[in-house]
């Protein structure tokens, strides 16, 4: 184990942000802490990163472990270009080697724009070098706070094919917190978290198949005739429309062959982290 | 260390507006003094031989200590800045630690105010060269330039104390706005110390640039001054108290003296640096524990 949260809490006043959170964080994982704003989040990455120190509970580090970070905000020199910002950063380490800075440009395609001021460059731009300056000290474990909030979908895409790909070339260990729910679906454990408390935890798939229903939409001449037919009650319906939520696929196909002749069309959508999610969360804005 | 001393002068001098606002209060007192002084202090010190080199000279010198307080309380807001953006919690998670940090914020700050009196010396110098024929010998560079490093040392020091207190680039703005046009009443050098009222003249020497100020004078006027007042030392005196080039306690200062208050200035605000930041630490500690 690289790292492991025991019953780890943080109170601000009477307020808890975090609340007797475990986590265990394997060598080469890739771990998504999912939660709304406000769930704690960024609170329990300062505790993991060192920035802040625990109300209570234990943080157990492996020996001599380096971490890198990428902070939700730009900290990098607007006025200073690529080069000069991770030359700079990269002096602040002891055991830096000279090539690393080139190392990191070329890895994460900086070259282009390596002369450019870091505050000309675009959101996307910013990010990989926010991403090549947090891997300068060769981290065993690279955090990053919300890497992908405010950038465009490919941008998005592209950071998160970046990231999948160091995990698996350099068997870099990488724990990020986003609220972008479809992320979460490539990581290879999940933490969803609110009001500072793990609400479940497991991969992506098994979070699927354990809280999120798949949607049946079905459209028909005769409304009343197939929810007759069917064991199971929709959860809406309209003049020609019927809406189940099913725990399973079988149910689904049960309901079509059953209604066959019935049915003019239909829709079948598995469930989402999207959908369990909400059904984890609630729906009330924080 | 280097490398962030190199971060700050680079962020220093590419904001070229920056460079200039931080040198506003030096240019005020130089464009002042051009447009609207000099003829009046010139017609009142026409007895005097030599008089219009003499107030160059003298304006050079307060300009210079306007110069190295606000240029390194400008260098100095980085620290405020890579604070407020959470500059500095990515800087500390390196292997470089605070104390090195905010070693290389004073070193950078020092060596910025250097930098920027020995700019303003070549303009104003230039200038008055061009218009006045004015000149100095190598020896007083070689103690001018020695004055610099001090001065901007002593700036450094006492910027730090006001600085720590500021936690917000907004309210930097103002602090530096009030200090930009309060030095050059402070180091007496838009108006002569010899003519503000008695309590003015009390705020003026307990500024410590006013000290620096006063020693440059000295540097720049020092030999002319001994040949105009050869035969008067009462005039001398009277000339002295009268511009602010020694500053009068129960007597006038001499050199000594001056420097001697400008090193306690410097060492009673490094302890003070020192003691606040410690306090700070351990209150931080305790906050973090509480948190």
């Amino acid at each position: 184990m690289l790292l492991e949260a025991k019953h780890l809490t943080k109170t601000f006043g009477k307020y808890v942000a975090v609340n007797d959170l475990n986590l265990k964080i394997k060598k080469g994982s890739f771990t998504a802490l999912l939660g709304p704003n406000g769930a704690g989040k960024s609170s329990t990455m300062n505790m993991l990163i060192g920035l802040s120190k625990p109300t209570s509970g234990e943080l157990i580090y492996s020996d001599k472990i380096k971490l890198g970070v990428v902070f939700q905000n730009s900290v990098l020199d607007e006025m200073l270009t690529v080069q000069e910002n991770l030359q700079i950063r990269a002096k602040q380490y002891r055991h830096v080697s000279k090539n690393k800075v080139n190392e990191v440009i070329q890895q994460l395609g900086l070259n282009e724009f390596t002369g450019q001021r870091y505050g000309t460059l675009s959101g996307g731009q910013k990010r990989r070098v926010d991403i090549a300056r947090a891997l300068l000290n060769d981290p065993d474990i690279l955090f990053l706070d919300e890497p992908t909030t405010a950038l465009d979908i490919q941008t998005r895409t592209a950071i998160w094919h970046l990231l999948q790909e160091l995990q698996q070339s350099k068997e870099l260990t990488i724990i990020l917190t986003t609220h972008y729910l479809d992320e979460a679906d490539s990581a290879d454990d999940v933490y969803i978290i609110d009001h500072g408390m793990l609400i479940v935890e497991g991969t992506a798939a098994d979070i699927k198949e354990q809280y999120a229903e798949d949607i049946l939409h079905i459209t028909t001449s005769d409304v009343d005739r197939l929810c007759k037919n069917s064991k199971i009650s929709p959860i809406r319906k309209t003049t020609t429309q019927v809406i189940y939520s099913l725990s399973n696929s079988k149910d689904a196909l049960e309901i079509l062959t059953a209604n066959k002749s019935l049915i003019t069309n239909f829709e079948f959508r598995p469930g989402t982290m999207d959908d369990a999610f909400l059904a984890l969360t609630g729906n009330e804005v924080h | 260390m280097k490398s962030m001393i190199k971060r700050n002068l680079l962020l220093y001098f590419r904001n070229h507006s920056g460079v200039f606002f931080s040198l506003m209060g030096a240019l005020i007192s130089f464009i002042l003094y051009l447009v609207f002084l000099k003829k009046n202090m010139q017609s009142s010190w026409s007895q005097v031989p030599n008089s219009t080199i003499l107030l160059d000279l003298w304006l050079i010198g307060g300009t210079l200590s306007i110069t190295s307080i606000t240029t390194t309380l400008s260098s100095l807001s980085q620290s405020v800045i890579d604070k407020e953006k959470h500059i500095t919690q990515d800087l500390e998670l390196t292997d470089a630690g605070p104390f090195r940090l905010q070693m290389s914020y004073l070193l950078s700050s020092t060596i910025i105010g250097i930098l920027m009196q020995l700019i303003m010396f070549a303009i104003m110098l230039g200038y008055f060269y061009v218009t006045d024929k004015l000149t100095v010998t190598g020896g007083q560079f070689i103690d001018i330039f020695g004055l610099m490093i001090i001065s901007s040392l002593l700036a450094t020091a006492v910027n730090s104390l006001i600085i720590r207190y500021i936690h917000k680039s907004d309210n930097l703005n103002k602090v530096g706005t009030i200090v930009g046009t309060g030095a050059g009443f402070l180091v007496g050098t838009y108006i002569p110390i010899g003519s503000l009222p008695n309590f003015a003249q009390n705020l003026v020497k307990i500024t410590p640039g006013s000290y620096v100020a006063s020693l440059f004078r000295q540097y720049l006027m020092g030999n002319k001054l001994n040949n105009v007042f050869k035969n008067s030392v009462s005039s001398r005196n009277h000339f002295d108290r009268l511009m602010g080039i020694r500053l009068e306690w129960s007597h006038l200062l001499t050199q000594k003296e001056t420097y001697l208050i400008m090193v306690l200035i410097f060492v009673g605000a490094l302890i003070l640096l020192i003691g606040s930041q410690w306090l700070q630490n351990r209150r931080q500690m305790y906050l973090l524990q509480e948190k």
